[in-house]
């Protein structure tokens, strides 16, 4: 061990010792659905999981169940003609996927009386039809679950986990241990919920308490980091050593370890909020940005804590994969996130500060408000990149140091307008999808991303700003009350805005989030020209003159008019600011319905410049630069940059030219 | 002969710099020919941006500074003006690195800015036939630069392309497919800290090929104007044989160029005459420090050539008529004056 790793842990362990004693809840936060007791055993070389389990679950609907089913996710990685691997082509995160098989066989399932389930056990493919995929298994019972019965299902697996290119695997002597255990769907009034692995889904289950042993080589001793609390730590049989992990109310357990990793503990406090322990598993070459890590993830705790509620869990472990692995890391489990970072980590880089927020956020946008990440994949992606901007923008603002190289500005910081220089990959592919449906019937991996983290945020960023910052947090907090431990849905979220805003608010999420359009107003035309008496022939006395009446020949200022358009497919509300000579301003608004709208002002002082959406409200604009016209030019900056890239242009030939 | 001269690097590069400072319209001409290639480019930008910026509001925020939203709004609202130009010069040492099918998706600006370079480094190979010979002169003039360019020009261009294709091949074989054949076996090293120091060795390899690709080149030319008494062929192997003689010297004098050149930059970075716009500098004192640095750029990089020439040969060549030649070309030599006094290093250079 290091010495540097060493005084790590001595901190460590000098945090833990003065931090208080973790209350643990003393009743369950959510009336348990599905619960598991696991115990499993690792072989690091075989790179296999055997496990037993042993599942109680509940009948919560108002039907009898005929059949069980279940997620058989490892099994994604079969062979290449599953519906992950077709779906995938090939890439997984940009990345070319290995040929690295992975499985999870069932080897014996029966009732807690015995009564044997396995031939009854049969693989289904409800999303495709595909024959070849074998990632949703069902079972017909002898004797249907009755509404309210609750049933116990013991049963043998062996998982093989694939080298990590998807979430879940080994590198090495890393593992990251996830979707790896036969997990029951979600049975809902209309029928199972329990969808196929795709290559852009996520995950949706029922809560539950679960208790895992996990018997691992000696070797990781002190190196296993899991869902929930350690229980216990115990000497195994040989060369082994057990870790059993206990939580309650989470919907989902992944556990990881690695020889390597460096261990950190710190602690949460903020009155208002819960305690919790915070554990980092770090690579040893990561481990001097281990503050940067704590730091992102309590500003997160304490800002989303503050608008959705606490954080009820007594731990929050963060888990850092090796190099070679990052395809395990930028994802959440309950109470435990995958993070991800460099050896050179520049703030600019924003890593490990943004993932680490972004993936704190999905215990409350997946861990807590479990919404169908199959289905309404925006409801925790999209919701939780909206609270991951807000907590980056308020934690690491632009207060930092400025480099100018040569006319562009570096800067030794994060240096974003969030959200919309954080989600502008909407803007390459807004009108390519549905913005909001499920997760596999996006076109493409890259609008999936915009259209479910991107879009949405963006689009929740402009309903705060026409709502009001209290409003929309009102509307979040009602949200995130109501749905805690529960399973919402688009019209649930709806349903808080409404009642929180005291208007119906149905029509913007049908143009933004049910729609594919997109939004950009612009400002065609500003003019300002002097003010002109009337001419022609005017009455006066009864009689046509030739000349207007002396109040109508007396003119003054200017006539001033803008043209404002709509050049996106989608009609939002705007305001539009003239702005004239001497400070003076005139601001109107526009439903934006139509596609133009002239703004004229007569006889007033002279108009300088025309915006429309002043304040930046549309964050969903996706062409800002257009969001103005002046009168008058101002020819300054076009000229400094004309000079600029000439001068780039002559350092360009000239580094050319010395090369040959 | 001339023991009392260093023969060191710096010494090569200092004597390159006097020599390129008393001969400073070697590099008026070298900043005059990018000056009138990069002019070409100045309407189409200006027009683009005075287009762009001059009725935006969010053009007097730019004055000084860019912004990152504009740019990028820029980039995805008008791809026919740059095309993929900014992703090719960042992209060039990622590990995917830049192939020619890339150069398909160059579209306006960016497409023109490629071609310029392209004529620019054709154009090179014309100044450094000038600047090579012109050194080699006691009394060169523009008129001689333009002469000399003129007569080397040929070979001097094949040098060129024979040096470009050297250099991609070099950045094909030594970057891109070493790139892809460890891409994988990348993944799999032990930590982030390996992968690191192994991309730091890559680069580090294509900066020496390419240097000693440039180094060879460089002598070439040298030898090839310093030594028009040997055959062609001759003279090229000559000038290879230079280069593999002393090839620390040489090194050392590009090593000195170069952090000479940096010097510069760094002194441009941390003075910033382009910072605040209005505040510091107007608009015409601006284009004139720049031209004045790029001036100043010249300087070093004619330094330099003067440096490897005076690193490979100390004797001036005996083809010249009017320069006084080495003894053994004594019965061409002009009469000398009867009152000037007899010169000291009859063989030493200039
Ligand atoms: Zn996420």
């Amino acid at each position: 061990m290091g010495s540097a790793k060493a005084r790590i842990l001595l901190l460590a362990l000098a945090g833990a010792l003065a931090a208080p004693a973790v209350p643990l809840p003393a009743a369950p936060l959510a009336a348990p659905v599905a619960s598991y007791e696991i115990s499993c055993r690792l072989d690091p070389e075989k790179k296999t999981v055997e496990g037993t389990e042993l599942l109680t679950w509940t009948n919560t609907t108002s039907r009898p169940a005929p059949t069980l089913q279940f997620h058989l996710y490892l099994n994604a990685f079969l062979n290449t003609r599953t519906t992950f691997h077709r779906e995938a082509g090939g890439i997984a995160r940009g990345v070319p996927i290995p040929d690295s098989w992975g499985s999870v066989e069932v080897l014996r399932m029966t009732f807690a009386d015995g009564t044997d389930l396995l031939p009854a056990l049969v693989s289904i493919s409800p999303d495709d039809g595909n024959p070849d995929d074998r990632t949703v298994a069902e079972v017909t019972l002898p004797r249907p679950v009755a509404p309210g019965e609750t049933v116990r299902v013991s049963l043998d697996f062996r998982s093989r986990l694939p080298r990590v290119f998807r979430r879940t695997g080994w590198k090495g002597d890393f593992f990251m241990v996830a979707q790896w255990f036969p997990k029951i769907g979600v049975l809902q009034e209309a029928g199972w919920n329990c969808h196929q692995f795709h290559a852009n889904s996520e995950f949706f289950s029922d809560f539950g308490d679960y208790d895992v042993s996990i018997d691992v080589p000696s070797r990781y001793r002190g190196k296993v980091g899991a869902t929930g609390k350690r229980v216990e730590e115990r000497q195994g049989a040989g060369d082994r050593v057990l870790y059993r992990f206990r939580q309650e109310s989470v919907h989902d357990f992944a556990w990881t370890a690695d020889p390597d990793y460096v261990v950190v503990k710190d602690f949460f406090r903020e009155a208002g909020l819960a305690d919790v322990e915070l554990l980092l598993y770090v690579q040893p070459e990561h481990a001097s940005q281990a503050a940067r890590h704590f730091r992102a993830v309590k500003a997160a705790l304490s800002r989303m804590g503050r608008v959705l509620g606490p954080y009820p869990y007594p731990t929050l472990t963060m888990v850092d994969p090796p190099w070679g692995a990052s395809a395990a890391g930028g994802m959440e489990y309950p109470t435990l996130i995958t993070c991800g970072t460099h050896v050179i980590a520049p703030a600019t880089l924003q890593k490990p500060e943004e993932v680490t927020i972004h993936e704190f956020g999905h215990q409350f946008f997946y861990g807590m408000i479990a919404s169908n990440e199959f289905e309404e994949p925006y409801l925790d992606e999209g919701f939780n990149s909206y609270m991951t901007d807000r907590v980056l923008k308020a934690t690491y603002g632009p207060d930092h140091p400025v480099v100018n190289v040569f006319g562009y500005r570096i800067a030794l910081g994060i240096d974003k307008i969030y959200p919309v220089d954080a989600e502008r990959r909407f803007f390459d592919v807004s009108t390519q999808d549905i913005h909001a449906q499920p997760s596999w019937k996006f076109r493409d991996g890259k609008s999936y991303g915009a259209d479910t983290y991107s879009h949405t945020a963006l689009a929740l960023a402009t309903l705060e700003n026409l709502l009001g910052v209290n409003v929309m947090d009102r509307a979040l907090r009602l949200y995130a009350d109501r749905w805690r431990f529960r399973h919402p849905t688009l019209n649930d979220f709806i349903r808080c805005v409404n009642e929180v805003a005291g208007r119906d608010w149905t029509w913007f999420f049908d143009r933004t989030f049910r729609s594919s359009g997109n939004v950009d107003y612009a400002v065609e035309k500003a003019t300002s020209t002097r003010a002109k008496a009337p001419k022609g022939l005017f009455e006066r006395d009864g009689k046509l003159v030739d000349g207007p009446p002396p109040a109508l020949a007396r003119v003054r200022g200017y006539d001033s008019m803008a043209l404002v358009t709509r050049r996106g497919e989608t009609a939002l509300p705007v305001d539009v600011l003239l702005r004239f000579e001497g400070g003076k301003t005139y601001r109107s608004s526009w439903n934006g319905e139509g596609r133009w709208k002239r703004f004229r002002v007569s006889g007033g002082p002279r108009l300088l410049e025309a915006i429309v959406d002043p304040d930046e409200k549309l964050a969903l604009d996706e062409d800002h630069t257009n969001n103005g016209k002046r009168v008058v030019p101002d020819p300054r900056a076009a000229s400094r940059w004309t000079a600029r890239s000439v001068f780039w242009m002559q350092n360009f030939l000239d580094t050319l030219t010395v090369a040959w | 002969m001339s023991p009392v001269r260093s023969s060191g690097a710096l010494a090569c590069f200092g004597r390159g710099l006097r020599a390129s400072l008393s001969k400073p319209y070697l590099a008026v001409s070298l900043w005059l020919i990018q000056l009138l290639l990069a002019s070409v480019l100045i309407l189409p930008v200006s027009n683009s941006l005075h287009d762009l910026l001059d009725d935006s509001p969010s053009a007097s925020r730019m004055v000084a500074n860019p912004d990152l939203g504009w740019w990028e709004t820029l980039l995805r609202t008008h791809p026919d003006l740059l095309g993929n130009f900014p992703d090719l010069l960042t992209g060039l040492l990622t590990p995917e690195g830049v192939t020619s099918s890339k150069l398909s998706g160059l579209r306006g600006i960016g497409a023109a800015a490629v071609s310029l370079g392209l004529l620019a480094i054709v154009l090179h190979a014309f100044a450094l036939g000038g600047i090579f010979g012109t050194l080699r002169e006691p009394h060169g003039s523009l008129v001689t630069f333009g002469r000399e360019g003129m007569r080397r020009f040929p070979a001097f261009l094949a040098f060129t392309l024979a040096a470009l294709a050297a250099a991609l091949l070099a950045y094909r074989w030594v970057w891109l497919e070493t790139g892809l054949a460890l891409n994988e076996r990348m993944r799999e090293l032990q930590s982030e800290r390996q992968a690191l120091a192994i991309t730091l060795a890559r680069v580090l390899l294509l900066a020496f090929v390419l240097s000693a690709i440039k180094l060879v080149a460089d002598s070439v030319r040298a030898i090839w104007v310093a030594r028009p008494d040997l055959p062609p062929v001759s003279r090229f192997f000559a000038g290879i044989a230079g280069a593999l003689a002393r090839p620390v010297r040489l090194f050392g004098v590009l090593l000195s160029a170069i952090v000479t050149i940096l010097t510069l930059y760094a002194i441009w970075i941390v003075a910033d005459p382009s910072a605040g716009g209005e505040a510091r500098f107007a608009l015409v004192p601006l284009i004139l420090t720049q031209q004045v640095f790029v001036f100043l750029r010249s300087l070093i990089k004619v330094g330099y050539y003067a440096g490897i020439s005076e690193a490979l040969t100390r004797t001036p060549s005996p083809e010249y008529s009017y320069v006084a030649a080495p003894s053994s070309a004594a019965p061409v030599a002009p009469p000398a004056p009867d009152d000037e006094p007899p010169l000291e290093n009859p063989a030493g250079a200039v």
